[in-house]
């Protein structure tokens, strides 16, 4: 009955007629019953009224009934004087508990529907993040809101979501119609605080700005355009708002996750496409070419020796089919460090490790070139693709042996500064083409094939590019005294600190 | 005098079969093919006295093979692996594979493998003493000596020595090595590994940055040759 009864005036009204219909009601009995009774009947007409109208119109029928009583039942009746008395005191007794009947039964009233108020809050709360776990785009989450706002608080919602360059934009701009001001929603953002309406920022402005901020970080901006200015005054209101922004922040968070696992899924599919396909193309370069390095080398050993020509014509193949192995390792190489993201296979080693292995395995085409490696104790570990830094002495040490008179030794040292690593390979050859010692290294860069030089060039680019994955660099320079001295620089890291007992390290007799 | 031993070369690819026949051949050993690997599987049952295999085969993983031989013979293995296939390499070691050789390789190379793999198979009896360089490493003492002269080694110094030097010519894999020498809990500990090899090249090669008997297989792991 009460929600019929929205206007205040009709409550009084009808108060007032309750009141009225009692008073005729009881006035044919008065006769016959005490005035105690009759009190008793307005009472009760007081707490119906309280009950089902409020305190104001409770507070009009406690009065109303106390001069109702006093003009019609007390002696002399239709007139508000008395003649005993003690009905003063009726009056009065009658008068408080009327009131205080009338207030504790609105009070009641009043709470039963604040429960009423939550319980269904709480529905609509849940009924929201259950449709925000369904969501699974901005454009449901918008309409997910609007429809939130709307039901709760007559208010118009628009959904703003972060960038990434700290600023917001509206997530689906053709469905919004709130007025939203980009300065007032980039400071919420930037200080995950409330600004607009009814808060410190900006209090006159038309919408409220509620940050969205989840476990990680806030990730967008809830305007929210009450048509009635004091629709989201209550402190009641507020901390649903609240509520409500954190629902969306949780499915923001959780979309966001849910790209970047899909961005990962595309990353690694992308990634092993790439490795399939290098690998296939790896593979069908290498067989025929190992077929090739192998027969003709084969021909190089036959019994009785090839005579003549045809001898030199099969050391010509082999010689032919090794450089193009070389070549087509390099641009292999070459291209799965430049195809994308370069997934290193980087371990902690001695230098030295790889240096010895890269000598001994350049030793087939230095033949008897001598090679002088110095290699101080106590260099730290590098943290290093091995593989690829062996590519990189590998062809450094070809190129010396391709360009160096045989008779000439090829110097490799290794030494350590604060900061890096650092490995020298020095030759006694014709030096580098002056004013090209940096050109060298590009030859195979973007715009840049003419200056090509046959042979050298991808070896180079491409121990550029292996030193610039590890975070190094590679110099070529003029050797002091003639020659070319390349120099290779690691940046140094923090080696794992390996639990070599000191016992062990001062060296004890094996015989224990 | 024996026969000649008997090498099973397992290969998809013509020429590489071909060129690596004429190789062996050359060498007076005697080759029996298989262009794939349940044929391969098949003449293992010839009992030949090692094998070359090629991983990638057309009808499957030429690691199936090694499992397969592993379980009742110690034939040595020697595998054909593409350049970049560190991890393939490793797990065919780790599977029971003795060497491996990077594709392309030298007849030379491939030749050098053979003759080692056989001289160790053909080794019945594990001398005591094993010498290398100036390196005189007799393992019933435990002793190491150069020119007569003891050389200091840790225990564990030694005991990777021991381990290495009784399986020469094989290449070991960092995990193998790891948990021969340190137990199976430390098969991660890699850059301790190459610090204790670091360590021991220094003792017992002549030039360490060249070394002649500890040689490194880059990504792989090590190898004793004496």
């Amino acid at each position: 009955m009460s929600e019929h009864l929205d206007s205040p005036g009709r409550r009084y009204v009808v108060a007032a007629l309750i009141c009225a219909a009692i008073t005729l009601l009881t006035a044919p009995l008065h006769e016959r019953l005490a005035p105690t009774n009759i009190v008793m009947v307005y009472l009760l007409a007081v707490v119906f009224v309280a009950v089902r109208l409020g305190r104001g119109p409770a507070v009009m029928a406690a009065f109303s009934t106390v001069a109702g009583f006093d003009f019609f039942y007390v002696p002399p009746r239709f007139a508000f004087t008395v003649d005993d008395a003690q009905y003063l005191l009726t009056f009065a007794v009658m008068l408080i508990v009327a009131l205080v009947i009338a207030h504790l039964a609105a009070g009641l009233e009043h709470q039963a529907r604040m429960a009423r108020r939550r319980a269904e809050r709480v529905a609509a709360l849940y009924e929201m993040s259950r449709d925000l776990s369904g969501a699974v785009n901005v454009e449901q989450m918008q309409g997910i809101a609007q429809r939130f706002a709307m039901s709760e608080f007559g208010a118009r919602a628009a959904l703003l979501v972060a960038d990434g360059q700290g600023t917001v934009r509206l997530a689906v701009p053709a469905a919004v119609t709130v007025a939203t001001d980009p300065d007032l929603a980039r400071r919420c953002l930037d200080h995950a605080r409330a600004t607009g309406l009814g808060t410190p920022t900006s209090p006159a402005a038309s919408v409220l700005y509620l940050p969205l901020t989840a476990a990680t970080r806030t990730r967008g901006v809830l305007a929210v355009e009450p048509l009635d200015r004091e629709g989201l005054a209550g402190l009641e209101q507020r901390r649903l708002l609240d509520t409500c922004a954190s629902l969306l922040a949780i499915c923001l968070e959780r979309m966001h996750y849910v790209e970047v696992a899909q961005a990962t899924q595309l990353e690694i599919e992308s990634e092993r496409l790439r490795s399939a396909l290098l690998g296939a193309i790896s593979h069908d370069l290498r067989t025929p070419l190992a077929a090739l390095l192998g027969l003709s080398e084969s021909l190089t050993r036959a019994k009785p020796p090839l005579q003549g020509s045809s001898g030199q014509t099969a050391h010509a193949i082999h010689d032919a089919a090794r450089r193009m192995t070389s070549s087509i390792t390099n641009l292999l190489d070459m291209a799965r460090l430049q195809s994308g993201p370069v997934r290193l296979n980087r371990q902690w080693q001695p230098i030295e490790e790889i240096v010895g292995s890269a000598v001994a395995g350049a030793r087939s085409w230095l033949e008897s070139r001598c090679v002088r490696v110095s290699m101080p104790q106590g260099l730290p570990l590098v943290h290093v693709d091995a593989v690829l830094m062996e590519r990189v002495l590998a062809n450094l040490l070809d190129n010396a042996a391709k360009y160096t008179p045989a008779a000439t030794a090829i110097e490799i040292v290794a030494s350590a500064d604060e900061d890096a690593v650092e490995v020298r390979i020095d030759d006694r050859g014709p030096g580098l083409p002056p004013g090209r010692e940096d050109a060298i290294f590009r030859t195979f860069e973007r715009g840049r094939a003419e200056d090509a030089a046959p042979g050298v060039g991808l070896g180079l680019a491409l121990c550029r590019a292996v030193l610039r994955a590890h975070g190094g660099t590679i110099d070529g320079r003029q050797r002091p005294g003639g020659g070319a001295r390349f120099t290779l620089r690691l940046p140094r890291g923090e080696p794992p600190q390996l639990d070599v007992p000191a016992a062990h390290a001062a060296g004890t007799p094996a015989a224990s | 005098m024996s026969p000649a031993p008997r090498i099973l070369l397992v290969e998809d690819e013509a020429g590489i079969r071909r060129f690596v026949r004429l190789a062996l051949e050359g060498e007076g050993l005697r080759v029996l093919e298989a262009t794939d690997l349940r044929g391969g599987i098949r003449l293992t049952a010839a009992q030949p006295d090692l094998v070359v295999l090629d991983l990638g085969l057309p009808d499957g993983d030429g690691m199936a093979l090694i499992r397969d031989l592993r379980t009742w013979s110690e034939t040595p293995v020697i595998v054909l692996s593409a350049r970049d296939a560190e991890a393939q390499k490793i797990v065919a070691l780790d599977s029971g594979a003795d060497d491996y050789l990077v594709k392309p390789f030298g007849t030379g190379e491939l030749l050098a493998r053979v003759r080692a793999q056989l001289r160790r198979h053909a080794r019945d009896v594990e001398e005591p003493v094993v010498s290398f360089g100036d390196i005189r490493l007799d393992r019933s003492r435990r002793v190491v000596e150069r020119n007569g002269a003891p050389v200091p080694l840790t225990p564990l110094e030694y005991r990777l020595l021991a381990f290495m030097s009784a399986r020469a010519d094989r290449v070991l894999t960092h995990r193998q090595l790891l948990t021969g020498v340190w137990g199976p809990a430390h098969d991660e500990d890699i850059a301790y590994l190459r610090v204790f090899v670091a360590g021991l090249r220094r003792k017992l090669e002549s030039d360490p940055a060249q070394p002649r008997h500890l040689l490194t297989e880059i990504g792989v792991g090590y190898r004793f040759v004496a």
